[in-house]
């Protein structure tokens, strides 16, 4: 129980920051546009990745997968960024 | 909807322990909430003479006199205008060391204590602080999460029942039953306004701390500078370095109404400003107002020597930014619509804070030991802190109601005298109910807060003459709702004493609620 909150709270907070991240910059027209709707996004959808986090069967399996996936969302975001391809 | 027992298993762990982390905190919030909502009445019924509204001629005398005193005013100076939250307009500014000043007409010299009562503003800190200065805030955006995060597990765990109980509500012999109905059936029919409160709470309490994180991480470090032109009307300008005189105050308000109208919106009504650079040639001014008939009300930013618009965000007219800004805020605040959606939100606020304290009481049952007079410790010890704290707070909000009243009559501080009696009253409701057995405790704490709640409208009677007979007779809406609202509340604390009276005499005998005596 206790791991798989861990990986909710931890990894689960940078996957759900990549995702808003990845959003806000992915629509059309300049990231600034879309500021405020996705800070009020962020909490619900890291509420739902804790919440998520307890389905997996292990802490481990929790913590390997979330922090993966925010990882993996990470990089595509700053490359995105860092590459101009996205304003 | 059918779920695996594992998952149910998982969710309800879930459940009770954001319920026993955050519970407490959210009664507090929800409770004070629900009366934050009527912050104006209140401030009405709490200042001892009745002003009459200011002038605009009143405001420009202010903003002149402080504008000419005070430098840094000169910078930025904020004011409302008359009778938008005081009677008299209010400026006030930052001087050179970051602590906020605050004139009236009345008290033209700076002051870091606001004008007007300090109540309404004690009940809002007990909202959204606890009352704990600085880190009270943060804690209750944390408070919120745990409760978003109890919103979802309590949804789950209810789903496969959901439609199939959700006008179930059965009395009878198994009260648990009935308790968890009750829980269950004002969890569902509210939970949209609970999800707003969830979102916007954690968003109002914690949007800097969130900011300072996500800047570095996913806005390259661009956010901090991007912010202003999302979140303010006017934009930021540098000073020309040439003096010019500003226009009349009036004539700002003048205008902002008027480009409203010309956006679609009749019922406009300024605020406050917000002046920068009062005396340079670039002087910006932004009025916002409230627009009864949009969500959140909207700004008009001015050049404030010559009046020309510069910015609008107005309801109907504005980015995608400044409208859900605006949405969090009407959303949380509920100042949008008339006196209706006040009283939903306040009636909304209490369920709220019912769900919390059954919440206790389910949990407390849950783990009754139903074959044996003695209970577990973790049931007498949540019995023994929901009375004093749930119970408790019911009777400190009253007790700063009453000091408000009573103590500027007798010649004392109400400021300073309120607290006390705020949290002074609480501490010994705790203590109380730490040293007396669970039934007996909350019988008699309930009493009490029948009894101060009864109070409020003597004590406004007695220092005020407002006795509310009086106030209905003069149209004063606020003064009589306020008294009104408290006899209304003493006689349900009246009726929930008695209700644990007799569940202490006649309810099953094994369980902390039963009479010790009998």
């Amino acid at each position: 129980m206790w791991a798989r909150a861990g990986a909710g709270v931890l990894p689960g907070f940078f996957l759900a920051a990549a995702l808003i991240g990845l959003l806000g910059w992915l629509l059309p027209g300049p990231w600034e546009s879309t500021m405020v709707a996705s800070l009020a996004a962020f909490f619900p959808l890291w509420i739902g990745v804790i919440c998520a986090a307890f389905r997996f069967s292990s802490g481990r399996r929790a913590w390997l997968w979330l922090g993966g996936l925010a990882l993996l969302a990470l990089g595509l975001l700053w490359l995105l960024q860092t590459s101009g391809w996205v304003r | 909807m059918k779920l695996k027992p594992a998952t149910l298993r998982t969710f309800t762990t879930l459940h009770s322990w954001m319920g026993l982390v955050a519970g407490f905190a959210l009664f507090v919030a929800f409770y004070a909430g629900a009366i934050t909502v009527f912050h104006q009445p209140l401030q009405q019924w709490a200042t001892p003479r009745t002003a009459a509204i200011g002038s605009l001629d009143d405001a420009q005398h202010l903003l002149d006199d402080v504008l000419a005193r005070y430098p840094e005013a000169r910078e930025h100076v904020g004011m409302t205008f008359p009778g938008y939250e005081l009677a008299q307009p209010t400026a006030y500014w930052q001087d050179h060391h970051g602590t906020w000043l605050f004139a009236t007409p009345d008290h033209l010299a700076g002051n870091p204590t606001p004008p007007g009562a300090s109540l309404p503003e004690l009940i809002n800190q007990l909202h959204y602080t606890l009352g704990i200065p600085v880190a009270g805030t943060w804690l209750m955006g944390v408070v919120s999460l745990l409760y978003g995060i109890a919103l979802v597990s309590g949804f789950v765990i209810h789903l496969p029942r959901l439609v199939k109980d959700l006008f179930a509500l059965r009395p009878g012999r198994n009260l648990k039953r009935f308790w968890q109905d009750a829980h269950n059936v004002i969890g569902v029919l509210s939970l949209p306004f609970h999800i707003v409160f969830a979102v916007t709470g954690a968003l109002l309490c914690l949007m800097f701390v969130l900011m300072l994180a996500l800047n570095p991480l996913i806005y390259d470090g661009k956010l901090m500078a991007a912010s202003a032109a999302a979140m303010d009307t006017a934009p930021i300008v540098q000073k020309a370095g040439v003096a010019r005189p500003l226009s009349p105050l009036a004539s700002w308000h003048a205008r902002s109404i008027e480009v409203a109208r010309d956006q679609g919106i009749a019922d406009f009504v300024p605020g406050y400003l917000k002046l920068a650079h009062a005396g340079d040639a670039h002087a910006v001014v932004e009025i916002t107002g409230t627009a009864p008939r949009g969500l959140g009300g909207g700004a008009v930013a001015l050049d404030a020597t010559s009046g020309a618009v510069i910015a609008t965000q107005l309801p109907g007219a504005r980015d995608a930014n400044h409208a859900t800004l605006a949405a969090v805020y009407a959303l949380h605040f509920g100042d949008y619509g008339n006196v209706a959606v006040q009283w939903l939100y306040f009636l909304l606020g209490l369920g709220g804070a019912f769900l919390f304290y059954s919440g206790n009481l389910l949990w407390i049952e849950s783990r009754r030991k139903r074959r044996q007079p003695e209970q577990g410790r973790s049931s007498i010890i949540m019995a023994r802190a929901t009375v004093g704290i749930c119970i408790g707070v019911c009777v400190a909000v009253s007790a700063a109601f009453v000091a408000a009243q009573l103590l500027p009559w007798l010649g004392w501080n109400a400021g300073a005298g309120e607290r006390w009696a705020c949290f002074g009253s609480w501490a010994l409701c705790a203590i109380w109910a730490s040293w007396r057995a669970p039934s007996r405790a909350a019988q008699e704490l309930l009493w009490l807060a029948a009894l101060v709640t009864a109070l409020i409208p003597l004590a406004h009677g007695l220092a005020t003459g407002w006795w509310f007979w009086r106030s209905a007779a003069a149209g004063h809406g606020a003064l009589f709702a306020v008294d009104i609202g408290a006899l209304a509340l003493a006689i349900g604390f009246a009726a929930l004493a008695r209700a644990t009276a007799r569940r202490g005499r006649t309810g099953g005998t094994n369980s902390v609620w039963a009479d010790q005596r009998r």
